[in-house]
């Protein structure tokens, strides 16, 4: 019993720090979107079948050493080191341009640090509370994810726009997936591939269209401006809380706690939202572009842990935008992860491990990401930023990624896999683009189209 | 022949590099995973796992195909080391005020905050900034940055 407890530990220990450093170094470069990264590698974790503990420490070591390095590019290239960055960007700037990049770097990854933290716990206990609920919620899927869907299309760029879009969009999943099924061919990687990467399949086929080309041509090569080195702390592992005043510390902890809860919407929103609700009480400008940037990056780390955990613990379904994007292999991973909604049937982490489990597996991989990134970041900034910025080109992950989306497609489905990434992709890009149909809204079309459509034809069957 | 350079998905390249990469990554990507899958289809009990294999080791290509794309083209980047220029940074406050109103004032700030100010050297900047107010210049347009740095030349600390 204790050998067998002992085995577990070890394994969910070695998965956390190859999560971790797997991820830390992802972080890096700018512009790799979580949703693109994290959901097929951890895909492939579960398929290679790693205990379930494995699995989870993977996943979340991964997503919490992604946005403390995500900060390096962010802070002193000043281009978004991943889509969670972006509402980061506005105070970078502000501070690289008063010359003290390296404190919003600090900042950043110190209100990391805290917020991780403190969202393992808090979203543990709000799993909890909510778990008596489970089973109405379960049985209510269908319909909680077509309001789900509507409500986070609303809260999206494209407003009613992306509202009605919906629409369109479930229809050709729908048609797709009837189309394949003559095949007996069965896709769930293959859409969230697609939707995922859907900017850079838009990208490439545009520059085929001779007008569209002529509109991305550049003169010149890009310039960026690297902040140079200082480092003005002592030792290897500064204690982020005399990195931070007590202000930020409160502000962290209050907007961590506060984004841990509201999981059902999307990660890039609340970390406006709280960025916002935290400036208009600091009265100093520099202390307020500190506070904020602080508060920010926490909530980037609690609402992606929260987001994760609390649907995985209470019902086993991915409701919340990170369960549904970045998170899902957590969910579903057929054929050994698998969600039923006819039946309420459901065989994933949520069924594997207990609360107690979670709580435990999920504070472990928290301290092991932050013990990895968290000094890297600190010691390594500099040299990091510098050596992607002049050593890897964009050529290279652009051929990365068309690696990623052959593998996959003919991995999953054949040639109608990879028909169905470049559709759906091509689709989601443009949309995403012209109507602000954005990532989140297309994956919640996607469970609107394999959960909600099946039980409203047999709602209207009946 | 001059290179084409275009912005794909966030960066700039080149047009021939990014032909060539692709269809590097797609042939080591792919040429891995079939490899990997045929070798293994036979030698792995369960199918399943023999095709799950073959996806790591296709991944593992991917990322072979970048590596390879990386150490052929370089980056299409000017990568330039700078320290923001103080006189500039006079301009930033008014930026700073353009976007977010009223700076504030140094005197609501806790002690750690001054410290870090002091300790990079943006104390007298914010400090200067005040004083420019408390005595309003005529055009409040452009006025603020020349005050501020006028006062720095002073040293000026109120």
């Amino acid at each position: 019993m204790i050998a067998l407890l002992l085995d577990q530990l070890l394994i969910a220990l070695g998965m956390g720090i190859l999560g971790a450093v797997i991820f830390a170094g992802i972080g890096l470069i700018s512009g790799s979107d979580e949703t693109t990264t994290l959901a097929p590698l951890t895909l492939l974790v579960v398929l290679l079948g790693v205990p379930a503990a494995g699995v989870l420490t993977f996943f979340l070591a991964g997503a919490v050493a992604k946005h403390m390095t995500h900060a390096v590019p962010t802070a002193l290239l000043g281009i978004p080191g991943d889509t969670m960055a972006t509402p980061l960007m506005r105070e970078a700037n502000f501070l690289r341009n008063l010359g003290v990049p390296h404190i919003a770097l600090r900042k950043m990854i110190s209100g990391a640090v805290i917020a991780a933290l403190i969202a393992v716990p808090m979203a543990v206990l709000f799993a909890v509370m909510l778990a008596p609920f489970g089973d109405m919620i379960k049985h209510a899927a269908p319909w909680v994810f077509l309001l789900a869907a509507v409500a986070i299309a609303w809260f999206s760029k494209g407003r009613l726009a992306a509202v009605l879009t919906l629409i369109p969009f479930v229809m050709v999943i729908v048609g797709l997936q009837s189309l394949t099924a003559q095949y007996g061919v069965k896709l769930s990687v293959s859409y969230f591939l697609g939707i995922a990467i859907g900017p850079l399949i838009a990208a490439l086929f545009s520059l085929l269209a001779p007008a569209e080309r002529a509109a991305m041509r550049r003169q010149e090569l890009r310039t960026f401006s690297l902040s140079p080195d200082v480092k003005s702390w002592g030792g290897f592992f500064p204690n982020p809380l005399r990195v931070l005043d007590s202000k930020q510390s409160l502000w962290t902890a209050v907007t961590a706690i506060v984004s841990s809860a509201t999981f059902v919407f999307s990660p890039v929103a609340m970390t406006v939202i709280m960025g916002e609700a935290v400036g208009s009480r600091v009265k100093h400008v520099y202390h307020r572009l500190t506070t904020v940037i602080t508060a920010r990056n926490g909530v980037t780390e609690s609402t992606y842990l929260a987001e994760a955990l609390i649907p995985l613990i209470a019902f086993g379904l991915p409701l919340s935008p990170v369960a549904a994007g970045p998170a899902a292999p957590l969910f579903n991973a057929p054929p050994r992860f698998s969600v039923d909604t006819a039946t309420g049937q459901v065989n994933n982490l949520h069924s594997m491990l207990s609360t107690w489990e979670f709580l435990g597996y999920g504070m472990l991989a928290v301290v092991v990401a932050i013990l990895i990134a968290y000094p890297f970041t600190m010691n390594y900034a500099h040299r990091a930023a510098s050596y992607v910025s002049r050593k890897i080109s964009h050529e290279a992950v652009i051929a990365t990624f068309v690696g990623l989306i052959l593998v996959i497609g003919i991995w999953e489905g054949g040639l109608l896999g990879l028909l169905v990434i470049v559709t759906i992709g091509l689709l989601g890009g443009f949309l995403s683009r012209f109507l602000g149909f954005n990532i989140g809204v297309q994956f919640m079309g996607y469970y609107t189209a394999v959960l909600t459509v099946p039980a409203l034809v047999a709602l209207l069957g009946a | 022949m001059k290179p084409e350079l275009f912005e794909v998905w966030g960066d700039t390249v080149e047009g021939r590099h990014l032909v060539y990469s692709i269809a590097i990554g797609a042939t080591v990507s792919l040429g891995a995973f079939f490899t990997a899958q045929q070798l293994l289809v036979g030698w792995v009990e369960s199918l399943q796992m023999a095709r799950a294999y073959a996806m790591l080791v296709g991944i593992v290509g991917c990322l072979a195909g970048g590596a390879i794309s990386a150490a052929l083209f370089k980056p299409k980047r000017n990568v330039v080391e700078h320290l923001a220029d103080p006189a500039w940074r006079a301009k930033i406050l008014v930026e700073l005020e353009n976007e977010f109103g009223p700076l504030g004032s140094l005197a609501d700030l806790p002690a750690a905050t001054i410290a870090e100010l002091r300790e990079m050297d943006l104390y007298d900047l914010f400090a200067d900034y005040e004083k420019g107010l408390n005595a309003p210049p005529p055009n409040p347009d452009v006025s603020p940055a020349v005050v501020v740095r006028a006062a720095s030349v002073n040293g000026g600390r109120s």
